[in-house]
């Protein structure tokens, strides 16, 4: 899986040569092999390097707090996101739609990589969610849809129906 | 800013660690295992940073990149071995101190930690000098996590020299020490319990990767 949202990104990223992965260990973690260093091991280390090399280094954040605010939500994604159980994934879906409650992206005012590899990974938590669910977490839905339409994200990931009205009158899930 | 610590949170060892290496300027406030800081988390995180723009910053890893970023130290090499420690070594971490700490289960607990803390060894064996990669951020994440584990004999990690070596220099830090000393008050695992009686029961098994 994390492969094929590595060479998503490379096209997001307007990288004209795909890379190479392999993976490593049971938790099959990529691994990018380079030819003049040692091999780049991780999400969110080679997502990063990817972004180095097409010299989108906003998209890391502009400043040290945004970047640190990035790096944070991307460790989510692979700690949290990543090794949830069936039972957590209603926690996240809550956590993330309490904090963006206010924001447009995960780093407040600007489109940065959490946003691009936390859309990746919940994708298919969103793809199941009903209706009715999708209008509980409303920011987390909003926040998605976004993301999805947002030019040169979504690649090999099926589109998610989301309605803009409300369905169900609120307060009555 | 303001940086949220509690007692025997090895998270916080980090983080504060950090913060004198950074010599940046910081309330910090001591706050127990329940607290909630963060309003947007389910359950409480510490340590917690609160940014002057208003945001909670939860991961004690992306607090100790901002603070050595902000005193002007790179921090760009360290990043895989933060990516490491959070997703490969922490996992089993947190099970062999609860196997050790609460259970007192401890050929369990050095079952647990006997890849990750191998594949460190050997990372170290071949490094030329004595600290993980030219900045000081990973030494003191990596340091800092596994503080409880390598001070204390009752752990059973086994022959690990590069690895014994490489943490007798980093716990000798000035910085490490003063952390060490002030968020385990030089109780070892006994200091630890409050803190992981309140954390989810660690499990390595994961849920079958979604469909790709």
């Amino acid at each position: 899986m994390a492969l094929r949202e590595l060479s998503s990104l490379e096209k997001c990223l307007g990288l004209k040569k795909p890379n190479k992965y392999s993976t490593q260990g049971e938790r099959k973690v990529p691994v990018l092999q380079n030819n003049n260093g040692p091999a780049v091991v991780g999400l969110v280390t080679i997502a990063s390097s990817l972004v180095r090399d097409a010299k989108k280094t906003e998209l890391l954040g502009n400043t040290a707090e945004q970047r640190a605010v990035v790096q944070q939500w991307l460790e989510y994604r692979v700690t949290r996101l990543d090794s949830c159980t069936k039972d957590e994934v209603k926690v996240i879906l809550k956590e993330l739609n309490h904090y963006l409650e206010d924001k447009v992206y995960l780093a407040g005012n600007s489109f940065t990589l959490a946003d691009v590899l936390m859309y990746y990974g919940i994708h298919y938590i969103i793809m199941e969610l009903a209706v009715q669910e999708k209008e509980k977490y409303l920011n987390v839905t909003r926040w998605f849809d976004h993301i999805q339409h947002y030019p040169g994200v979504r690649h090999h990931l099926p589109p998610v129906v989301v309605l803009r009205n409300r369905v169900y009158p609120s307060g009555q899930h | 800013m303001k940086l949220f610590v509690s007692e025997g949170n090895p998270h916080c060892v980090k983080a504060l660690a950090a913060l004198e290496l950074s010599g940046l300027k910081c309330d910090v406030q001591l706050v127990n295992h329940e607290e909630r800081v963060v309003p947007f988390l389910n359950r409480p995180v510490i340590p917690v940073l609160l940014l002057p723009s208003g945001q909670h910053l939860f991961s004690a890893n992306a607090i100790c990149q901002l603070l050595l970023e902000m005193a002007g130290k790179s921090t760009d090499e360290s990043k895989q071995l933060l990516e490491w420690e959070a997703t490969e070594l922490q996992p089993a971490l947190l099970q062999a101190l609860h196997k050790q700490a609460l259970q007192g289960k401890s050929s369990e607990a050095a079952a647990v930690l006997k890849g990750p803390l191998g594949w460190l060894d050997q990372y170290l064996s071949k490094r030329t000098t004595s600290f993980l990669t030219e900045e000081i951020l990973a030494d003191i994440v990596l340091g800092a996590a596994l503080y409880p584990v390598l001070s204390d004999p009752a752990f059973e990690v086994g022959d690990l020299p590069s690895l014994q070596a490489w943490f007798n220099h980093v716990r000798e830090l000035p910085a490490c020490q003063s952390a060490a000393q002030k968020v385990l008050n030089g109780k070892g695992l006994e200091a630890l319990k409050g803190f992981l009686q309140k954390q989810p029961v660690p499990h390595l098994q994961r849920r079958d990767s979604p469909p790709s």
